[in-house]
């Protein structure tokens, strides 16, 4: 069987994250979101991917290539323009045959995930899941395991079940997509609503792993849900008098200097330098290339490939992009904030701060809670950031 | 990363695998093997070093055989190490990709049993557990086989007096080519692409039977299945690229990922190489062509850094030349390893008492037995003649290289060193970001189609990189380039300049900026079209018709950022000329001819 997974958007509510690559390549303990998909597919033996791409496809096309790395065999598919996720799929429908799963890149998922779907056996089926605030997503209202309604993003919802997007369909669906883009219908809620009429579509429920970021501070529950998969391995240089408990991996070529303390789970990738006496708390993930200095507190926290965060600093539940460069005396402070986003008050519990790839920092700025910081940002020393920065900004 | 091949049908087997096994070079190539069965028994054949080590004409006409190449990541390839593997009658021949996790085990209990090894792989234990188990039927012994190993494996097996190949794959590829009396095995669709483009896919498990006439598949559960036959619809060339159009193009795209590598586990010094231990009063580097340019920027990094006084030459040149008094420590650099006026080089070098340290990217390539010691590029293989990512890597050796040497001469200060290694480790995300920018690159390139002449100038570290951009287009895109130092323009080049001849000036602000922007004034008052790769700087681009800046770094390491630059300016313009951009006429990879 083949699976097609969709990965042509940009996960605009994701931005400043996206600036350089879509959301589906967003890292969460060290691995693209998209990687736990494929992963979860080729161990439920489906090796035959199609990826439908758009967004910095390239991002993608040079991280995956042919899927030998992977043990799968993809190909890529273009959709020019992001009209929706149905036009997406549309776009597959020469490289598909007559069965075949249909999933989003860009939510987390585990082998338990497809195989809750793919052993029910039953094509024209949509998984469901629960979820705590379900007028985010697609609500769903079943009868004897059929579909009888899926209403996207409703005010007020009726039901805490939620489609995942993740579907196993037949050829058939191609026909009833072009009847309703004529209608200018693009996306797959829309397709499969329409199914409701003749009752066709099972509602196959989950309890498995499945996570969605809608918006960035969304990804460090799904870092720290990757976390816990999280097994011991040390390929590094760990210096005498660290001490690591728990489960703790730490890539080729990183050294860990004297006096450091990592309380897993809690991941460093290759090649990183973390300074003498730094204290390194779960849930927090390192990439690759990562120098962390001297004394520096790191907790609950992601921190992407060829970031600098220098000596004595604070991160506390906060997301520093790629290529990030902190001065010495950073702090970010946390809290419970209200954001206000896409025009209503979002409550988010303990966040730090938010900075987009290669913003440069001087050294004893401090960040307000819940501060978003854009890409390219430069920001002098001793600043004090208690509101977000747009994107390439200079602060003095 | 192996690359394995099978054959069982009418043709000649000999032919078949050695051109799958050249089509599965890009998965490694540092030793290789073939085994073919024949009316005499079995015939194994395998060396270490390239696929071309093998003498063909040694190796039977039989119409069935197995075969094998491999890339060591770690440890030495040798010839007893190499694939395929034989029990101890010689009856039975296997090749394997993977890693078989439990091998220990299982070899302690064969070794009591009595059987005799003659490597120390985990993969010989697969032959001589099928001798040990041996039913009178090979494709069963291996199913009873299979049971017992733990790990990743993709298996092919043949024993004497039989046309049936026995292959098993868990976790490492495997595909089975279907042709008309005949039928292929082997790790990836190009090595077989050639003869059939109808394969099956094995799954995690499967067993599977080859003759001539049939393949019967049977899954873990010992069921006897059908797979699909899929219908392989790309060519040959697509298959390797991996999405990108030429080789030379994803090895760009490869160098973040090329330069972290080279750097792994070298940050805090190199673990391989005791550079203390040898005088380096003086230090001279040798090389050919692109790795000349790697050496070039060594010489003005160990100048810098180190203070030491080093020269830089040609290996063509430097073998005729007369011995000194002076015994340099000399380091050879070469791609392959197999540079024929670099292996020479090392060779003449060592005859006149200096002590040698080659820099390449082939384990146990010919230069690392000509020589005291040895760095590895990693950088991985390289498959477009033109060279990229290992020049990339090259040039980071030398930082590594110079930093070493400059904190054995105390000329260094630790924490600059300390600073050094910070900015090496950031710089694959620098290029990542560089590359992001392909599109601005790929624009002014249209300024370079057209003219036939086309000047590169630099100064200080980065006149050797106006050398390597000059070369990389002359190269791929047939354009009459040359580098100069900018500041020797004056003295002859200038009488050539015109507004029919670009020049692509390197500009970044390091001590030579003021200087550099007087070189630019002049050439824009002779009106060439001026191309100015460097830091963002106002005058800079008032003086220049393009400024592709590159990301800002400490002047040191910007000749790794501007080559970037330069390498993707010759890549579009040579697509734009429809040039054979990843086999330019009349050059070949590795040059092995004096």
């Amino acid at each position: 069987m083949k699976a097609v997974i969709l990965a042509a958007g940009e996960g605009r509510r994701l931005r400043p994250f996206t600036s350089s690559e879509p959301k589906v390549m967003i890292p969460v303990a060290n691995k693209p979101i998209l990687q736990y998909v494929v992963e979860a597919l080729v161990s439920n033996d489906i090796h035959d991917i199609i990826m439908v791409v758009g967004y910095h496809q390239e991002k993608i096309k040079s991280f995956f290539g042919d899927g030998d790395e992977f043990d799968a065999r993809i190909s890529y598919i273009e959709q020019p323009k992001q009209l929706g996720t149905a036009h997406a799929l549309y776009q597959a429908r020469n490289s598909v045959e007559e069965n075949f799963i249909v999933l989003p890149g860009d939510n987390l998922v585990s082998t338990d995930t497809i195989d809750d779907l793919v052993n029910e056996g039953k094509t024209s089926s949509v998984l469901i899941t629960t979820s705590d605030e379900p007028s985010k997503y697609g609500v769903v209202s079943m009868e004897n395991g059929i579909v009888e309604d899926i209403a996207e993003k409703p005010e007020h919802s009726i039901s805490h079940h939620i489609s995942t997007g993740i579907y196993y369909l037949s050829r058939d669906v191609f026909s009833r997509i072009e009847q309703l883009m004529a209608d200018n219908t693009y996306d797959l809620t829309s397709v499969l609503n329409s199914l409701k009429d003749i009752r066709e579509l099972n509602g196959i429920h989950t309890e498995s792993m499945w996570m969605d970021a809608v918006y960035p501070w969304d990804l460090l529950s799904l870092n720290s849900a990757a976390l816990h998969e999280l097994a011991t391995a040390n390929r590094g240089m760990v210096e005498k008098g660290v001490i690591i408990k728990g489960p703790v991996s730490i890539g080729e070529g990183s050294v860990i200097k004297g006096g450091a303390y990592i309380e897993g789970p809690a991941i460093i990738g290759e090649g990183c330098e973390i300074g003498p006496h730094t204290c390194i708390l779960p849930s927090s993930s390192i990439g690759n290339d990562c120098t962390v200095g001297a004394h520096t507190i790191i907790c609950n926290s992601i921190v992407m490939d060829g970031a600098r965060i220098g000596y004595k600093s604070i991160l506390e539940s906060s997301i520093i992009g790629e290529g990030v460069s902190i001065g010495a005396g950073f702090v970010s402070h946390t809290d419970v904030v209200d954001i206000i986003i896409e025009g209503h008050l979002e409550r988010v519990e303990n966040i730090g701060c938010m900075v987009a790839e290669d913003t440069t920092m001087g050294g004893g700025v401090t960040c307000y809670p819940g501060v978003i910081i854009g890409d390219r940002c430069d920001i002098r020393t001793g600043s004090l950031l208690r509101d977000n920065v747009l994107p390439g900004s200079s602060v003095r | 990363m192996c690359g394995i091949v099978g054959y069982t049908g009418k043709n000649n087997a000999r032919e078949i695998l050695l051109k799958g096994l050249g089509r599965l070079e890009y998965r490694g190539y540092d030793s290789a093997g073939v085994a073919l069965a024949g009316e005499s028994g079995i015939y194994i054949q395998k060396k270490k070093g390239r696929l071309k080590e093998l003498d063909a004409k040694e190796i039977p006409s039989t119409n069935i055989g197995i075969g094998h190449t491999r890339w060591a990541t770690h440890g030495k390839p040798s010839n007893e190490n190499s694939h395929p593997f034989s029990d101890c009658t010689g009856d039975i021949a296997i090749v394997h990709n993977g890693i078989i996790d439990n091998f220990i085990h299982l070899k302690e209990d064969l070794i009591n049993k009595g059987h005799e090894f003659t490597s120390e792989t985990d993969s010989e234990i697969i032959s001589h557990l099928l001798e040990e188990h041996f039913n009178g039927d090979l494709v069963d012994t291996l199913k009873i086989v299979v049971k017992m190993l733990k790990g990743s494996f993709a298996i092919c097996a043949l024993q004497k007096d039989s046309k049936n190949i026995a292959v098993a794959r868990n976790q490492s590829p495997l595909v089975i080519g279907l042709g008309v009396g005949e039928n292929f095995v082997a790790s990836d669709v190009p090595a077989i692409l050639d003869y059939t483009n109808e394969v099956k896919y094995l799954e995690d498990g499967d067993v599977a039977l080859l003759t001539p006439n049939e393949v019967r598949i049977w899954d873990s559960q010992d069921a006897l299945v059908e797979r699909d036959v899929v219908e392989i619809q790309w060519t040959i060339e697509d298959a390797e690229k991996g999405g990108y159009e030429h080789y030379m193009l994803k090895e760009i795209h490869e160098q973040p990922k090329a330069i972290h590598a080279s750097l792994l586990g070298r940050l805090g010094g190199f673990t391989e190489v005791d550079l203390g231990k040898y005088d380096t009063e003086f230090i001279r580097l040798i090389s050919c062509g692109t790795s000349y340019h790697a050496a070039l920027v060594g010489k003005y990094l160990i100048e810098d850094i180190a203070r030491i006084p080093c020269t830089a030459e040609l290996a063509s040149e430097y073998r005729y030349s007369s011995p000194s008094e002076l015994h340099p420590f000399t380091i050879l650099i070469s791609q392959s390893g197999e540079t024929a006026d670099t292996i020479a080089a090392a060779k003449e070098a060592k005859r006149r008492g200096c002590k040698t340290l080659a820099v390449t990217n082939v384990m146990n390539s010919s230069i690392t037995r000509e020589v005291d010691e040895v760095i590895f590029t990693h950088a991985g293989p390289e498959i477009g003649v033109a060279a990229t990512k290992t020049f990339t890597t090259q040039v980071i050796m030398m930082y590594l290289i110079a930093i070493e040497l400059g904190l054995k001469t105390k000329r260094l200060l630790r924490e600059t060193a300390q600073e050094y290694r910070d900015e090496l480790r950031r710089i694959p995300r620098h290029v990542r970001v560089l590359l992001d920018r392909s599109e601005d690159i790929e624009r002014v390139s249209e300024k370079l189609i057209g003219a036939d002449d086309i000047f590169f100038v630099g100064r200080h570290l980065n006149y050797p990189v106006a050398l390597e951009g000059a070369l990389k287009l002359k190269e791929i895109a047939y354009i009459h380039s040359a580098g100069y130092p900018a500041g020797e323009l004056k003295h002859g080049p200038f009488a050539l300049l015109t507004n029919r001849t670009p020049v692509v000036a390197i500009s970044v602000k390091d001590h030579t900026f003021e200087k550099m922007l007087g070189n630019i004034g002049e050439i824009a008052s002779r009106d060439s079209p001026i191309i100015a790769v460097g830091d963002h700087d106002p005058e800079l681009e008032k003086l220049s018709d393009d400024l592709i800046t590159v990301p800002s770094v400490p002047t040191l390491f910007s000749p790794i950022l501007v080559n970037v630059v330069l390498q993707l300016l010759a890549y579009y313009t040579a697509y734009k000329l429809e040039c054979a951009i990843d086999k330019p006429r009349n050059l070949a990879k590795s040059v092995t001819v004096e």
